[in-house]
């Protein structure tokens, strides 16, 4: 285990200096540093020179090769530099400033999909058969066609405007956060709980025409002590690998999400840099969210093994 | 699933695909028989249990936090704070490099000049001083200056001279001795007109001072060299023409090498605003985000992307309500707390708002003061324009009419081989085009009828701008554009050469849904004359760069006022601001040059309005821009905000609002009644439909074990 | 004859070569056992020939977009949809319009308008029902052409990684972790930016982020198959590696990529709404419901509310994902080997 473990850490460094590579390259193919610089130093018309000061400020008139050394062993180092911006702030303040909201809006929308999805996957496959199960059933299918965007207008149409009972967007720290999750957490579970109650109901299938199934029916098991006792059980294996793939996604938020209602989180930070072509920022935050992908694969492996025993890593 | 090929990194996810990528397949059932189904299932569904019961406590302590649409902490609505919002997250708070409008609302609050402009008086604006303690004291002087070359001339040069109040303090800060700000003194001034020529800060203005400012070329040459040596740069070198009063530490003077009476508006702006050199050499680039300034606020909290919080500064300068103001300002209640003490607002809070409907849904709830009506809105605002919707107006809701002082044009680039030069068939061409475009439909469709159709450069309200005057390229009239292209030599928009309708390239920033819309419009109006336009549409930096280098043949460009004085529009088509400076279009006609040079440094006379008129009409005949339109807004303010009236220029506007608490919160409970029972109604329905099903169920699982056999089948 | 040459642009095969390959492709498939039970079992479900329908009609709808002519030599060529709804006198208006409405909305001074719309107009003035129409153009290639660009790429990298493992297999394998450990988004934005904006561009950029879920499948599916007998018994005949993974493999995969290519359909149509929220989806002039959705964002705020460019993009949308996921679920079920197998 630990030398599985080790291993897969090792195998990570590639991958990430593959990303950084990727994100250099990408970054000179899309923007040049005298676009950066015109756009970050904030006058109407820079001159020339003042652009030519400010590449050589932020390191950009080194060779290539050296930049892409230097930028690349300093996130290695977890030192993430300060943004190419006016502001000028260093990236690792700014994360732990930000991460905050998201964290919180991921854990909760997390939580609550897991929770609603399997309750409503269990309720469906309690009533398989009947008119509940079909129309259950079409209506995630019904659901998943519907486009994000449409979900996120209408529920601060909803939410927001004509039921007034919450925030139409914004964020304030503490408990009085939980008033400005609660719509976005309710759009991220609408949204992906067509698919996921689909799947799950599907894999509560799978188990109920298993043989140790009938065997506790034969036994006269009641229908819902077999559902909730030995199926939700042995269901629990794939809903947990499916899900503890979300992880990632816990750290850099939701992109969309923040940017509609508005939360000062890191998926505003990044979508931020990557239209201001703040490059120091994309890199720091593209090389963590990189870093915690592979956290998630790596996470998802072990709580595999942990939940099944006969999964070993070796 | 046994076998499981763990090591390479994607091992367990393949065995997953089978789950994952295909939902609802079933799994090998071989494999799924497990020993220890029987085991440990009260404890995972304990677990389950405990995970759905912290759901609900979740649920129960969300809607205890009080499940209402309040954006704030429920006790702030009668507090003395104020709730504006800003379109982007600020870019800078440095004074020396603040430039656009939402970081400038900020940095004006917390940085004051030697002058500010008058809160209630208007045509023309007028500057009152603010950290000055007189009216700056100009004279001619003959002397003997240093040219770029190196070598010295004779010049007719302004001496002026400055004195600032003697009991102004910076904030408290810690990068003062005891944290106490200390006394502001001239050299403080004359310290931050060193740091905008300091190569290393990107000031975006220094260009209109640094040919003018005697020495300063020389310090900017001095400091850039010892950054290319690596150094820090010298703030100790002098510059000749910023001097400070050997006897009066309140007095500083400039010299300038050629007069330049705009200068006062600069002394406006917060580029000129005092620095303390220890705040700068502590902070650094932080300057940005920890302002040390001499403003009526200071900076409380700052989230990106958030919020930003002013407070009021203990050490500000003493400031008052003005007395008088124009007429009808008595009538509208403007004048109600003249003499009070500035500013009327304990707390500022600016919300960071990007999507215009959020930000309109909150105005809609009271939870912000003052909004504008943009496109969006305009129509649940105003059904027609000046006349307020009855639902807004029964709210007490005011409406307030705001004129910028801006204007937005199309340019030509005058290089490009097809619409440039000053050739006939040239000028034909572009003035056939000026006049295939409707500005009216343009307001109408894109702005909504705000706005007045530009004639030339200088917008309403500035000395120089006529009312009457008619651009006779651009009254619309199709024929007559035509009989134009005919005469620049595409008779039904045909290139002789090649036999096909003549391509105009067209670039343009348009990548919203606002903006694809105006673009369907201006290419709808150019085919009209029987032109092809190509339409291609970049993300605005990039835009920029094809416009600062050239590369573009018509394009869409504007221009906002840094001072209410015309020779800050007329010198967009001076030969010598040619590109990146901001005569984009490279418009180079010596005459124009001429007169505007004369016209440069002349007071506001008959005869300085008499040179405008005749740059507009040189101009206007060689059309190397096609004028759009100078802006007019609209603003939403709410009843228990007093005090608002909008100025074009100056942005300290908060320092003047009061805020009716009571009122606020009173209305604010009105208007935002939250209704549960749909979200109620709609659970019970749900919950409802599975009564009849639970039946089905019962009797299925009874007749189950009766016989003993599996229930419903498993395909999806 | 020479006119209508010079009027009638080569392009306009593209489409028509398209569909008669699709065609040709299911035609011959039905050939073999495995699809002719396939088709049999999709023909006895209702809902999935009801579905089929549908996708036809947008397809027919698609291809009808995508041929065009020019009504005279100087003019813009146009698709034989605009050239019907020309024939009926459906003309641009000024601004937006409600259905059936006589007036325009939204501007300070309403003008009559010059014909009527069944949908209304949008902003630009165009007829909503027109605009909704060309949509399906845009749907169809950003699914359909995405789909073409990244299956035979995913299926040839997986299936060598799966095959030869080893070096192959890290490469391959390398390749995609680390494509896929960069969010999503971020490539596609990235992509876009380099290529320019463009319905094909924005297929490349779809394109370099959903290849990797499917090279992935195909490695495993591969990986399954490298060590059956058949496999196994091929190789001791020492047929060639590449005759194997052609004649015996590819086949006995085919089916799982093609239901995970009709999966994948749907999702690429509907992240075409996102990158338009995000301003780089495809440009302005292209009929396109995602712009028409964002567009929503603003007329939603408005007094009368302009529904119905929203309803109309929205609901033709639905209902194409709708069918695709109804079908593809169909699909599954007829040719999972694994089911069949049962």
């Amino acid at each position: 285990m630990i030398g599985y473990l080790i291993r897969r850490l090792l195998y990570s460094i590639p991958i990430l200096i593959g990303v950084c590579f990727l994100t250099f390259v990408l970054f000179y193919m899309t923007a040049s540093p005298t676009e950066i610089a015109r756009r970050n130093l904030s006058a109407k018309n820079p001159t020339a020179q003042q652009i030519k000061d400010w590449e050589h400020q932020h390191g950009y008139d080194k060779p290539k090769w050296q930049q892409f050394v230097d930028t690349t062993e300093g996130l290695f180092l977890l030192r993430l530099g300060r943004s190419d911006s006016v502001k000028g702030e260093r990236v690792m303040t700014r994360i732990k400033e930000s991460w905050f909201p998201s964290f919180e809006i991921a854990l909760l929308s997390f939580t609550a999909a897991i929770t609603i999805n399997l309750s409503l996957a269990l309720v469906v496959a309690y009533f398989r058969g009947t008119y509940l199960d079909i129309y259950g059933t079409s209506l995630c299918v019904f659901m998943m066609s519907v486009t994000y965007l449409v979900y996120i207008i209408g529920g601060q149409f909803v939410f927001g405007r004509l039921l007034k009972l919450t925030p139409v967007a914004g964020f304030l720290p503490g408990w009085e956060s939980l008033r400005f999750a609660f719509l976005p957490v309710v759009v991220a579970v609408i949204s992906g709980m067509g698919a996921s109650v689909r799947q799950f109901r599907t894999f509560m299938l799978d188990e109920m025409n298993q043989d140790y199934v009938r065997t506790a029916r034969a036994k006269g098991v009641s229908e819902a002590q077999v559902l909730f006792k030995h199926v939700l059980k042995n269901a629990a294996i794939p809903v947990l690998t499916t899900s503890v793939q979300a992880i990632p996604g816990l750290f850099l938020g939701s992109i969309l999400l923040e940017s509609f209602f508005n939360i000062p989180g890191l998926g505003n930070y990044l979508v931020d840099a990557i239209n201001s072509q703040d490059f120091a920022v994309v890199r720091a935050m593209v090389f963590i969210g990189a870093l915690v992908t592979i956290f998630g694969y790596i996470l998802t492996d072990i709580s595999y093994a942990l939940v099944d025993k006969r999964v070993r890593l070796e | 699933m046994k076998n499981a090929k763990v090591g390479s990194n994607a091992g367990i996810l393949i065995q997953l695909f089978g789950t994952a990528v295909l939902p609802g397949c079933t799994l090998p059932r071989t494999s799924r028989v497990s020993r220890h189904d029987f085991m440990n299932y009260k404890n995972l569904t304990y677990r389950f249990r405990s995970i759905g019961t912290f759901f609900i406590c979740l649920c129960v302590v969300v809607f205890s936090a009080g499940c209402g649409n309040s954006p704030y902490p429920a006790a702030n609505s009668s507090r003395s704070i104020l709730y504006l919002a800003l379109t982007d997250d600020v870019k800078t708070l440095d004074p020396t490099i603040a430039y656009d409008v939402d970081s400038g609302s900020i940095v004006n609050l917390l940085y004051s000049s030697y002058f500010k402009y008058d809160y209630l008086k208007r045509n023309p604006l007028q500057l009152d001083l603010c950290l000055g303690a007189r009216m700056p004291i100009v004279k001619k002087v003959r002397y003997l200056a240093a040219m770029p070359d190196g070598s010295k001339k004779m010049v007719d040069g302004q001496l002026w001279t400055f004195q600032i109040r003697s009991d102004l303090h910076f904030q408290n800060d810690p990068c003062f001795p005891h944290g106490q700000g200390r006394q502001i003194t001239a050299a403080d001034f004359i310290y931050s007109f060193k740091r905008m020529a300091d190569p290393s800060v990107p000031c975006p203005i220094v260009a209109y001072f640094d040919t003018k400012i005697e020495g300063m070329a020389a310090y900017e040459a001095h400091n850039r060299k010892l950054i290319n040596e690596h150094k820090k740069p010298d703030y100790s070198y002098p510059i000749a023409g910023l001097q400070l009063d050997r006897r009066n530490p309140y007095i500083f003077r400039i010299l300038l090498n050629h007069p330049y009476p705009q200068l006062r508006y600069l002394m406006a702006m917060s580029f000129t605003a005092p620095l303390a050199h220890e705040a700068v050499e502590m902070y650094g680039a932080h300057l940005a985000t920890h302002p040390v300034g001499c403003g009526q606020y200071v900076l409380a909290k700052y989230v990106p992307r958030g919020e930003i919080v002013l407070k009021t500064n203990p050490n500000r300068p003493v400031e008052y309500y003005p007395n008088t103001g124009m007429p009808g300002d008595r009538a509208a209640g403007l004048l109600v707390d003249a003499g009070k003490q500035l500013p009327l607002v304990n707390t500022v809070q600016f919300n960071i708002i990007r999507e215009g409907i959020t930000a309109w849904n909150e105005f809609r709830q009271g939870y912000l003061d003052a909004t504008g009506v943009s496109q969006n809105n305009f129509q649940q605002a105003m059904p027609r324009p000046d006349y307020l919707s009855p639902d807004l107006a029964a709210r007490g809701i005011r409406l307030v009419k705001s004129v910028g002082i801006d204007v937005d044009y199309y340019i030509f680039n005058m290089d490009d081989p097809v619409v440039g030069g000053f050739s006939a068939r040239a000028r034909h061409l572009r003035q056939a085009i000026s006049m295939a475009i409707d500005e009216r439909e343009e307001i109408d469709l894109e702005t909504l009828g705000l706005g007045t159709p530009a004639q030339w450069l200088v917008p309403p309200g500035l000395f120089g701008y006529d009312p009457h005057y008619v651009n006779p390229y651009r009254v619309f009239n199709l024929q007559r554009a035509k009989a134009l292209l005919a005469e620049a030599g595409y008779p039904n928009g045909i290139d002789p050469t090649t036999h096909k309708r003549l391509v105009i390239y067209y670039d343009n920033s348009y990548t919203d849904a606002a903006g694809r819309q105006a673009l369907a419009l201006h290419v709808r109006e150019l085919d009209a004359l029987g032109i092809d336009v190509v339409a291609r549409s970049y993300r605005y930096n990039v835009f920029q760069d094809h416009v600062n280098n050239g590369q573009f043949q018509f394009a869409n460009w504007g221009w906002v006022a840094d001072y209410p004085d015309p020779e800050n529009f007329a010198f967009l088509l001076y030969g010598p601001n040619k590109r990146p400076g901001p005569n984009e279009s490279d418009y180079n006609n010596p005459e124009y040059n001429r007169i505007f040079a004369e016209m440069q440094t002349m007071n506001d006379t008959p005869a300085r309005a008499h040179l405008i008129a005749e740059l507009r009409d040189i101009s206007v005949r060689d059309c190397p821009l096609v004028y759009q339109r100078h802006s007019e807004a609209y603003a939403l303010v709410q009843p228990w905000l007093k005090n608002y009236k909008p100025n074009p220029i100056a942005l300290d506007s908060p320092e003047y609002y009061r805020i009716d608490g009571a009122l606020r919160a009173k209305l604010q409970h009105r208007w935002n009644k939250p209704k549960v029972w749909p979200l109620v109604l709609v659970l019970t329905l749900l919950i409802a439909s599975a009564v009849p099903a639970l039946n089905v169920v019962k009797q299925r699982a009874n007749r189950h074990v009766r016989r003993s056999k599996p229930g419903g089948n498993a395909g999806s | 004859m020479q006119a209508f040459t010079s009027l009638f642009t080569i392009s306009n095969l593209v489409p028509i070569v398209a569909i008669v390959v699709v065609l040709a492709g299911i035609r011959r498939a039905g050939r073999q056992p495995l699809w002719a039970e396939a088709y049999r079992r999709l023909g006895r479900n209702r809902a999935a020939i009801f579905s089929l329908v549908i996708i036809g009609v947008y397809c027919f709808v698609a291809t009808l977009d995508s041929i065009t002519w020019k009504s005279n030599a100087l003019a813009q060529p146009e698709s034989v949809i605009t050239h019907l709804f020309n024939a009926m006198h459906v003309e641009a208006e000024r601004t937006y319009s409600a259905p059936f409405a006589k007036m325009t909305t939204g501007e300070p001074h309403p003008h009559p308008l010059k014909g009527w719309h069944v949908l209304g107009t949008d902003g630009s003035g165009n007829d909503v029902l027109l605009e909704t129409l060309r949509g399906c153009r845009t749907s169809i290639i950003i699914g359909g052409f995405t789909s073409l660009l990244i299956t035979p790429v995913a299926v040839l990298l997986g299936m060598l990684a799966g095959y030869f493992g080893h070096r192959v297999d890290d490469l391959i394998q390398y390749l995609y972790t680390t494509l896929g450990s960069v969010p999503g988004i971020l490539l596609n934005i990235a992509f876009l930016l380099v290529l320019g904006p463009g319905l094909v561009n924005l297929c490349f950029a779809l394109g370099i982020t959903s290849w990797v879920d499917l090279c992935r499948l195909v490695r495993g599916e591969t990986l399954k198959h490298r060590d059956r007998e058949y496999v196994r018994a091929a190789r001791a005949l020492g047929v060639r590696d590449i005759r194997i993974l052609v004649t015996h493999i590819l086949p006995n995969i085919l089916p799982v990529v093609i239901i995970t290519v009709t999966l994948n359909f749907s999702s690429l149509v509907l992240s075409e709404t996102i990158l338009s929220y995000l301003g780089i989806g495809v440009p302005a002039g292209t009929g396109s419901w995602g712009n028409m959705i964002d567009a929503a964002r603003l007329e939603l705020a408005r007094d009368p509310i302009i529904w119905w460019n929203l309803t109309a993009a929205s609901t033709a949308l639905f209902i194409l994902v709708l069918a695709l996921n109804v079908f593809s679920d169909a699909l599954r079920d007829a040719v999972d080997p694994r089911l069949r197998s049962s």
